[in-house]
């Protein structure tokens, strides 16, 4: 009897307390209630505009201001002295771990570029390695400043991902490698082949399609990481690897230097891949000094500045003054007036980036996209003024 | 005259209260967290819903030819159960078989055997699943000597031009059934063949009881069976034939029999084995665990030692080993996750290539979540039920 009254009454105990924290709910400043999905952010000071659709109302202005205030990740980083930058350590070309525990490569490099443009320092980068299919995760929970992993501008990751792709450093497109003695010249050759292929990728996502608008069914058999998926391929899982063309690009050069059978890149391009740094959206603020920090570098190459003569270069005119921060000329960005020289002269402008790390790995820099726009290429910075 | 103690200073009331205490602090805690993470999702307009399980898949399964990228997420979760199931059910069978021969061999008198199945036991149980799984896929198929699709081995039955066993690095082919005629009317004998073994079993118990002549029941219901199976088996003249296996015209696609890939080989046969090492190690400390008298008096009873094992040591010692091996079996069923290193498609490895795309994390992983839920608790159920009736009886 007396078991049976005590389970009753911790019952209505448990139940009243319950209650009572669920009924907590109507003063927002005890329990932090989750806000409907149709509702504005919660930090706004702005009263949210009454939710007349279900469609999400679009962020104002104030939104992002009242978020990039309250998130502050450029004080953040001041404040903590470092940059940390989501990379990659097995990506030949775009950032691996020398013999000396240094990174190196070209993301390795733009994460150096937005810590010299911030900080004044291009060593003040925690490099964060992170798998494929963690990056976002990493970044939405602010676990990393900057995403700089070959990583592709998409409409979804821009979207539900919570991305924010700012300008792009390496336009690419995705290819497939196959061993060149197997003869096999275009897709329709790959008729139920199995193909190497990095799982969480948009290079899964454009196989899948390319192969199925042409009607040529295939098995992906899917890995990890594309490091993982390369070790498939040279080991005989696959007959086809793909990936986008730079990595292949290093990887026949590897494998060809390394005295491996022969590779073959089929020549159609079969995805645009503009690969770029991401920051996390609603910070309007930090975005704009990763995007600045990076453009620095192709507006250097424009102006002819590089490491070497960057420290002597004088403002002979007044837009490579302003550049240079003579005057103290200051945009309101929240980057120090000297930025740019601080990048270019502790990183290296765009040209030097490229040549230094991808070119040695067979991907010219000269006539291809990724020259400036004077010699024909895609890169074009906004004037800086 | 007892002390009668207000009712506040009761023992049921004040454990009644700090029960209900902690158990708000833990609803209150859990709502908190919840807050928190549809709060930031909101913040960064991440949905938090789970509309996008009816969103289309957009990327091809390994190993499902027939599986429409256009498919909604759900119907591509369904797939990765159903390959987690499969790598579970087999490697919980296999584990079983191999664990128990190692476990009884690990106490041979043989000094030869018992030394083979030690060396097999210390050399699994103390190797991590993850490096047995990538060992054999890497050692055994990748850089192993098989040929690579298209240039399959082909191996033909003697005499025939068909084949009864693919081999590749990547794919095996091996003969599977493939349903020729009247397969249903078969199935319904089959289930009656189920009914009428059980009938023979009662009757042959019955009459044990009635007579005391062996009943020898578990021969007589298999046999009644299979004569029910094998007759209506000719009967409708082969429901079910072999269909070996047998590449299509480019050699890279296997069109009959049944094909299955070196991942799922690679990640069955590492957690079988691995398994099966910690099988064994219950198996011997439940044969242990039986006092030595009771082999002993068998012995005195002149049984053979297979009989002692049979009728007397292993009735005793596999009840005990039922619990701990419950275990083992969750465990190898939670394992199947670890198959996404070798890019078998399990419901993690889709899970984690599903979130790369751009579908929401928490949800999907509460989904992944729920999915082993659901696996480890009906395996725990049909266990416990198991361990309930073969548990020792008192009388």
């Amino acid at each position: 009897m007396t078991i049976r009254r005590t389970v009753l009454l911790s019952a209505a105990v448990v139940v009243a307390l319950v209650a009572a924290a669920c009924g907590g709910d109507d003063d927002a400043t005890t329990t932090p209630a989750p806000p409907p999905a149709t509702d504005a952010p919660a930090d706004t000071a702005a009263p949210a505009p009454p939710p007349a659709t279900e469609a999400e109302p679009p962020p104002t202005t104030e939104d992002t201001v009242a978020l990039s205030q309250a998130g502050g990740r450029l004080a953040e980083v001041l404040d903590r002295g470092s940059v940390r930058c989501g990379v990659r350590d097995a990506l030949p070309g775009f950032n691996f771990l020398t013999p000396d525990g240094e990174h190196e490569g070209f993301d390795s490099d733009f994460c150096r570029v937005i810590a010299a443009a911030v900080l004044g320092d291009a060593g003040a980068v925690d490099f964060v390695d992170l798998a494929t299919s963690d990056r976002f995760t990493a970044l939405q929970s602010g676990e990393i400043d900057v995403l700089v992993r070959n990583t592709t501008f998409t409409a979804s990751r821009d979207g539900k991902e919570a991305a924010n792709f700012v300008y792009t450093t390496l336009y690419d497109g995705q290819g497939v490698v196959v061993p060149a003695s197997t003869g096999i010249t275009d897709l329709e050759g790959l008729e139920d082949a199995n193909i190497c292929v990095a799982q969480g990728t948009t290079t899964e996502l454009n196989l899948t399609d390319v192969m199925r608008s042409r009607g040529i069914s295939f098995n992906p058999v899917t890995f990890g990481e594309s490091s993982e998926a390369r070790v498939g391929y040279t080991a005989g899982q696959c007959e086809a690897f793909t990936s986008d063309k730079s990595s292949l690009a290093v990887f026949k050069f590897e494998i060809e230097a390394g005295g491996g059978d022969e590779q073959f890149i089929l020549p159609e391009t079969i995805s645009k891949e503009p690969l770029g740094p991401a920051v996390l959206d609603g910070d309007t603020e930090w975005a704009q000094v990763v995007q600045w920090a990076v453009m620095a570098t192709i507006q250097a190459w424009e102006f002819g500045l590089d490491s070497g003569n960057i420290a002597s270069a004088t403002g002979d005119n007044p837009a490579l003054g302003r550049f240079l921060g003579e005057e103290g000329f200051d945009p309101g960005l929240g980057l120090p007036s000297d930025f740019a020289v601080q990048v270019v002269s502790q990183v290296g402008n765009y040209e030097e980036i490229y040549r230094q790390h991808l070119e040695p790995l067979g991907l010219p820099l000269d006539g291809s996209v990724n020259d400036l726009w004077t010699n024909g290429g895609l890169l074009y910075v906004p004037p800086y003024r | 005259m007892p002390v009668v103690s207000s009712w506040w200073r009761r023992t049921g009331f004040l454990s009644a209260i700090w029960q209900a205490a902690l158990v708000a602090g833990v609803c209150l805690a859990g709502w908190w967290l919840y807050g928190n993470l549809v709060e930031n999702l909101t913040r960064t307009r991440i949905p938090t819903d789970f509309d996008f399980l009816t969103q289309p898949t957009g990327f091809a399964i390994p190993e499902n030819f027939g599986f429409d990228p256009s498919l909604p997420i759900w119907r591509m979760v369904l797939i990765g159960v159903q390959n987690t199931f499969l790598a579970g059910l087999v490697g919980v069978l296999l584990a079983s078989i191999v664990g128990l021969i190692v476990g009884v061999a690990r106490l041979s008198s043989n000094w030869l055997v018992a030394r083979m199945a030690q060396v097999f036991v210390e050399g699994f149980r103390n190797t991590p699943p993850l490096v047995v799984i990538v060992f054999f896929s890497f050692a055994v198929f990748s850089f192993g000597p098989l040929p690579v699709f298209p240039e399959a081995l082909d191996l033909k039955l003697p005499g025939s031009d068909s084949n009864w066993l693919v081999l590749s690095k990547s794919r095996i082919g091996i003969p599977s059934l493939s349903a020729e005629r009247h397969t249903g009317l078969f199935w319904i004998i089959v289930v009656c063949g189920v009914v009428a073994a059980a009938g023979v079993w009662v009757w042959r118990s019955r009459r044990h009881v009635r007579t005391g002549e062996p009943h020898h029941r578990v021969l007589w219901a298999l046999g009644s069976f299979a004569l029910v199976v094998i007759v209506a088996f000719l009967a409708l003249g082969g429901p079910y034939a072999w269909s070996l296996p047998a590449r299509s015209e480019n050699g890279r696609r296997l069109i009959s029999g049944f094909g299955t890939s070196a991942a799922y080989l690679s990640l069955t046969l590492a957690l079988a084995l691995y398994t099966a090492s910690h099988i064994a190690e219950v198996v011997r400390a439940s044969i242990l665990a039986v006092p030595k008298g009771q082999s002993e008096a068998a012995g005195a009873l002149a049984l053979s030692p297979f009989q002692r094992y049979r009728h007397v040591v292993l009735p005793q010692g596999l009840r005990i080993a039922v619990p701990p091996t419950i275990n083992q079996y969750l465990n190898l069923v939670k394992n199947t996750s670890l198959g996404t290193v070798v890019g078998y498609a399990d419901v993690t490895n889709l899970t984690r290539t599903s979130i790369g795309n751009a579908n929401p994390a928490p949800q999907s992983i509460a989904v992944l979540m729920g999915v082993y839920l659901v696996f480890s608790l009906v395996i725990s159920l049909l266990l416990n039920i198991y361990n309930r009736s073969v548990q020792l009886r008192e009388r």
